[in-house]
């Protein structure tokens, strides 16, 4: 504890006009008027239907990525015109897809109960088994975060492979996971609660400072449980949750900026920024794809962390 | 409710007279036009107390750091044997600043050397960071999880943490009714939740443009308030006309509603509605008067 006296108090302060002014995010700065959200409908033209999407990713590009859990066996692409294609075949039951800065995409297979990695060309090399992965995060160093729902735990695979547990028994039902734009918070979704938890990542890549952050409504019917599932992160540093009552938005200090009704009366399970400038917003709803255009754009973890940038007059 | 102006320039003692007796002042025309008058500046005489300034890492709220300041009046008894009253203040930084809205060290200089409050310790904290771990990394603000969210969290903090430290050098007292709480904005919803939520042990709030809104759910206090038992808590409200109106709510609609629930409900309160927009300027200008009414009958205490 140090001391001194009050006459350096004179250069010191902002003090609490600033602090009270905290920017305020309302949806308005995110949802254009009179943009809805859209089924992404290039692959029912190819006669294929969906069981239940999930693991929506980007690249850098902006193309789309998902797979299907219940029925689909690929990785799936949505590029830029729209048009959906198996990009990586014989990959069933995966739940979580992320482009590292290395290049690759990683998965959560929950089906087969491994973590892995695929090179663009298909190749696949296994990361972590047995495990029960959902939902994962890879940081521009390489460590990639992992939700272990079951065992209520948060795992870790470092850059050289080796897995630890990094949280355990704090989320009750750990699910989307995502981070802040300069990479330094960690924050994780509760399927089985009402908050989004966040943590810092230390210098060592465990994790410090567990918060209930966020508070996401829940349901009149279900007060306590929230059912919070996939997430993404905008440039503004704000957070995107899919729930219950739709696809909720926090500003960076944890404030409810909204919540956007969902598309359709089913499942929301998943959410990124892609398409044209990341400035799209997708959802995976129920068997359905759908994307809405937005004011923002996405946070790319396989990109060097940056501040988040200043939200719109 | 009682409309409360205090124009720039307007020291003189016939301003102050309205003051003290919270009459009503007619707009000047002008918005959000308050500055601190002559009680915030040092004043010949007057004994000055000292402001220290300490660092405390939290473990309730796990890992974060924050700067808080301890103002001891000249008066405190040094030989440690008398319990003394304390006020604490969210965005402690700024209350203490001598530019400030409010200088409250000075103020409270003035005010326990004419017995108008009594010798009173101020904490001065300001919200927690969690800093960053690498370079280029932003600190994670934890002022809103902090102030907004309605739980004993932070009461549990100033009890179990802030108060057991300052008090290994000062001798502060143990008693509800000479312990308040003063803050601004999500500052101001904070002093009034660590009292709801800790009546055994603080008892005097003073909000000024108070975020009684749905930040975290705060808009529910004028209802909670209405039908629930009333406690023991004498409490100061302070908004503006031109307060914020924005996604979390309206501000001078939430301190209306928080006026009027207190008014049902029969609390010791007073709410001063001014023409301000979010800013301490109102409730810094008024500061020494609210301070007085806060502790009227301090005398009557035992610290």
């Amino acid at each position: 504890m140090k001391k001194f006296y009050s006459t350096a108090l004179l250069f010191l302060f902002l003090g609490l006009v600033t602090s009270a002014k905290a920017q305020d995010m309302p949806l308005s700065q995110i949802l254009i008027e009179g943009e809805g959200w859209e089924p992404v409908t290039g692959h029912e033209a190819s006669g294929r239907t969906f069981g239940f999407t999930d693991g929506l990713s980007t690249d850098a590009d902006g193309n789309l990525y998902f797979s299907d859990v219940r029925s689909g066996n690929a990785v799936y692409k949505v590029d830029l015109e729209g048009k959906t294609s198996e990009f990586i075949p014989n990959a069933e039951g995966i739940s979580g897809l992320q482009w590292g800065a290395d290049g690759r995409l990683y998965a959560c297979v929950s089906r087969q109960r491994e973590v892995v990695v695929f090179t663009k060309e298909g190749e696949r090399t296994q990361l972590a088994a047995p495990v029960q992965p959902n939902d994962l995060v890879v940081t521009y160093d390489g460590n990639l975060y992992y939700t272990q729902t079951k065992d209520k735990e948060i795992r870790r695979i470092s850059p050289d492979g080796e897995m630890t547990v990094v949280s355990k028994d704090v989320v009750t039902k750990p699910n989307g996971i995502t981070l802040s734009t300069d990479q330094g918070i960690l924050a994780v979704s509760d399927h089985g609660g009402k908050y989004v938890w966040t943590f810092r990542i230390a210098a060592d890549g465990t994790l410090e400072n567990a918060e209930p952050y966020m508070e996401m409504r829940t349901p009149v019917a279900d007060p306590e449980i929230a059912k919070g599932d996939g997430m993404a992160t905008d440039a503004h540093g704000r957070y995107y949750v899919t729930t219950a009552e739709g696809l909720q938005v926090f500003d960076p200090t944890g404030r409810l900026c909204g919540v956007i009704a969902k598309p359709q009366d089913e499942n929301l399970v998943s959410v990124a920024f892609a398409g044209p400038d990341h400035a799209y917003l997708y959802v995976a709803c129920g068997q359905q794809i759908f994307r809405r255009k937005t004011k923002t754009h996405g946070a790319l973890f396989f990109q060097e962390p940056k501040p988040a940038e200043a939200p719109p007059k | 409710m009682t409309r409360f102006l205090f124009p720039r320039g307007a020291a003189g003692a016939a301003a102050l007279a309205f003051l003290i007796a919270f009459s009503s002042v007619a707009p000047a025309g002008e918005i959000d036009n308050y500055s601190p008058g002559p009680e915030a500046s040092p004043q010949e005489g007057v004994p000055q107390g000292t402001v220290t300034q300490h660092q405390w890492t939290s473990e309730i709220f796990p890992g974060t750091e924050r700067d808080y300041w301890v103002y001891v009046p000249a008066q405190y008894d040094k030989s440690g044997k008398t319990p003394t009253c304390v006020m604490v203040f969210q965005d402690g930084g700024g209350f203490v600043n001598e530019k400030g809205s409010f200088r409250a060290p000075t103020v409270f200089d003035n005010l326990i050397a004419k017995g108008d409050m009594p010798v009173t310790i101020g904490i001065f904290i300001n919200p927690g960071v969690i800093p960053p771990a690498k370079e280029g990394q932003a600190p994670l603000k934890n002022r809103s999880f902090e102030y907004d969210t309605l739980s004993d969290q932070y009461a549990r903090f100033l009890l179990e943490e802030i108060l057991p430290e300052v008090a290994k050098d000062y001798n502060l007292t143990e008693n509800p009714d000479c312990r308040a709480i003063c803050g601004n904005s999500s500052g101001g919803i904070c002093a009034f939740t660590v009292a709801w939520e800790r009546p055994d042990a603080f008892r005097k709030v003073v909000s000024h443009i108070g975020s009684f809104t749905n930040i975290r759910g705060g808009h529910v206090y004028p209802a909670l308030i209405r039908k629930t038992d009333p406690k023991p808590l004498r409490v100061f409200l302070q908004d503006g006309e031109n307060d914020l109106d924005n996604l979390h709510g309206n501000w001078p609609l939430a301190n209306q509603q928080m006026d009027k629930a207190l008014t049902f409900a029969a609390y010791d309160h007073q709410f001063v509605l001014g023409n301000g927009k979010h800013s301490g300027k109102h409730g810094g200008a008024i500061f020494p008067d609210t301070l007085r009414w806060l502790w009227r009958d301090w005398k009557t205490l035992k610290p």
